[in-house]
């Protein structure tokens, strides 16, 4: 410690020590909360096609298009930066602080595929909503709201079924 | 260019350098108890981690430099003793040499 870079050795190492253990006790605080909210999913208008699948078997596959609307009280304590719906992901962005999640008309970014036909005539699609949390220190869990829409898809391609 | 930074005199006495530690050590962790519970308050950690690089800055300005009260305390050395002949200077450099060839 007799000269400045010794000293600012000294100090530099234990303000990370220091840091380290905040961020665990960071992670303590955070991890183990309860995250599943209630959600509210209306879906507007499905539409139906059966068309070539460039990406999977050979023959023609279903493809569906869904306009829906959906809110959530997605109480955010540290920034998620993710939002995944129905398991793939439909919007982008930086979320932070409690910010209420309100979503009109949505159309569905990336396709809605079924390989095969199942979705011709299905009389239960069921939509929920999950997310990823991405805190600042700790685990990733992926959260499911507890709120979720069932419909049938139309029994017929090319035409659209309004709710 | 180094030669500059060597030539500034940067030493502290013994129990000046355990006064700094005392410091420093005592900063940062009470501005990390600070930090933690704010932050914890208003749910953001980014103002803990600000919270405690200020301290490290408040820290870093205290004990750094060579303030004067860190060289309260001097070391008392012995007067030195002027030399006497060139048969003292001698003798200690042949057991010198003798030491390194075995």
């Amino acid at each position: 410690m007799n000269t400045v870079l010794s000293r600012a050795n000294s100090l530099f190492a234990f303000s990370l020590s220091v840091m380290a253990a905040l961020t665990f006790g960071c992670f303590v605080t955070t991890a183990f909360k309860d995250r599943r909210v209630p959600v509210d999913v209306h879906v507007s208008k499905v539409m139906l096609k059966n068309v070539d699948d460039f990406t999977g078997p050979r023959e023609r596959s279903d493809l569906g298009f869904i306009t829906f609307d959906l809110s959530a009280d997605i109480l955010l304590e540290y920034c998620y930066s993710k939002l995944h719906v129905l398991h793939s992901t439909y919007f982008t962005g930086k979320w932070c602080l409690n910010q209420v999640l309100n979503l009109r008309d949505m159309k569905s970014k990336y396709f809605f595929f079924d390989d095969g036909n199942g979705l011709r005539a299905n009389k239960n699609i069921t939509l929920t909503l999950s997310w990823n949390v991405v805190p600042n220190a700790g685990v990733l869990p992926l959260v499911a709201g507890s709120g979720q829409v069932s419909l049938p898809f139309p029994e017929a391609y090319e035409t659209t079924k309004s709710y | 260019m180094l030669s500059i930074f060597k030539s500034i005199p940067s030493h502290m006495d013994y129990k000046g350098q355990k006064l700094a530690e005392q410091i420093f050590q005592g900063i940062i962790l009470i501005s990390a108890v600070i930090g933690f519970v704010y932050g914890l308050i208003i749910e953001q950690f980014g103002w803990t981690v600000y919270i405690v690089l200020a301290g490290f800055v408040i820290s870093c300005v205290l004990t750094l430099p060579p303030w004067p009260m860190f060289r309260k305390n001097p070391l008392s050395w012995q007067p030195t003793i002027p030399e006497i002949s060139g048969e003292s200077i001698q003798k200690p450099q042949e057991s010198l040499k003798k030491k390194k060839h075995k």
